[in-house]
């Protein structure tokens, strides 16, 4: 019985995704901040140059305030 | 690449498609936010909150001016943000989607999260305009929205990956598995609080041109992202050789 060995050789082709994690950081960084300030600020990012009074004047909520609703965010 | 082409693309094409988002909601749901403000300004005169006077008409246009004008702005911050949330699932799921091209894939990626982030939790929440809403509920209401977009999107994904653990039908495994863990989600989560006290006919119609602009932004970005993708060979890496 002779038993023959032969030697394969193959290319695979593998397919990264190529994403970095810095991308993926910077990316959900962009995604939450953008998410926080359309769908749900009351004065908090402006809160933190011109305190308590942001939360009355609501600026953002105000200029983001269509398109909440068109969006369907929660508002009032 | 580059690091920084990727992210610039995904930005550009979130961009460009909330522009369009925004456009479109100008075109379509602005006129039924006028007529639920109008709906809202005549409650505050009935109640006697507000004076049906010049100074509060004043006061009225200065700040629905400014609310108009960020119709389109807030769509692009917004399509920017749901973009790149949108350019990170379509960069780690790319070699997974069907289709022989990039804005195949691209667009049938943008349908899947257009029905589960978007679409089935408006179903269970949907949009609302002014005059139907109470501000005492509004975190509750943010808090559910949120919960239901999260659990629907972390459940289109976790049942994706439990189906590549059957050797057969892994995609009508992974579709079941979610339709019935969804439905069970649906009918499990509590109910908007809000009575809806303006007329139904206004929120009906509303709610449909609001679905038509959600929709606007994600065929955009599915087609914006998949072209420059496309163009661009982002993706492209060196091949692995084995032996």
């Amino acid at each position: 019985m002779v038993l023959t060995f032969m030697s394969e050789s193959r290319q695979i082709n593998v397919s990264k995704t190529g994403v970095s994690k810095l991308a993926i950081v910077a990316l959900a960084i962009v995604f939450a901040a953008g998410l926080f300030v359309v769908g749900f600020d009351q004065g908090h990012v402006f809160s933190l140059v011109y305190g308590e009074q942001a939360f009355a004047d609501l600026y953002i909520h105000e200029l983001t305030h269509d398109m909440r609703h068109a969006a369907g965010f929660p508002c009032h | 690449m580059k690091t920084s082409l990727f992210i610039i693309i995904v930005l550009i094409s979130g961009a460009f498609a909330g522009l369009i988002h925004g456009t479109v909601n100008f075109a379509i749901v602005e006129p039924y936010l006028d007529q639920a403000i109008g709906i809202e300004n005549r409650n505050l005169f009935e109640s006697g909150e507000e004076e049906d006077t010049l100074e509060f008409w004043v006061e009225y246009e200065g700040y629905r001016v400014w609310q108009k004008s960020g119709q389109i702005l807030a769509g692009v911050i917004l399509g920017t943000s749901v973009g790149a949330l949108y350019g990170i699932v379509f960069a780690l799921s790319r070699n997974s989607l069907p289709g022989n091209n990039d804005v195949k894939k691209a667009i049938v990626l943008a349908g899947i999260m257009w029905l589960t982030i978007y679409l089935i939790p408006f179903l269970k929440y949907p949009a609302n305009p002014p005059t139907v809403g109470d501000g005492e509920t509004v975190v509750l209401r943010s808090m559910l929205y949120l919960s239901f977009i999260a659990i629907s999107g972390f459940a289109a994904v976790g049942f994706y990956q439990l189906s590549k653990k059957f050797k057969s039908n892994k995609k009508l495994v992974a579709l079941i598995g979610y339709a019935v863990f969804i439905s069970a989600v649906f009918f499990a989560m509590p109910e908007n609080p809000d009575e809806i006290t303006a007329p139904m006919n206004l929120v009906t119609e509303f709610r449909i041109m609001s679905v038509l602009g959600v929709t606007s932004f994600w065929v955009s970005i599915g087609v914006i992202l998949g072209i420059l993708w496309d163009r661009l060979k982002s993706h492209k890496q060196p091949p692995h050789s084995y032996s």
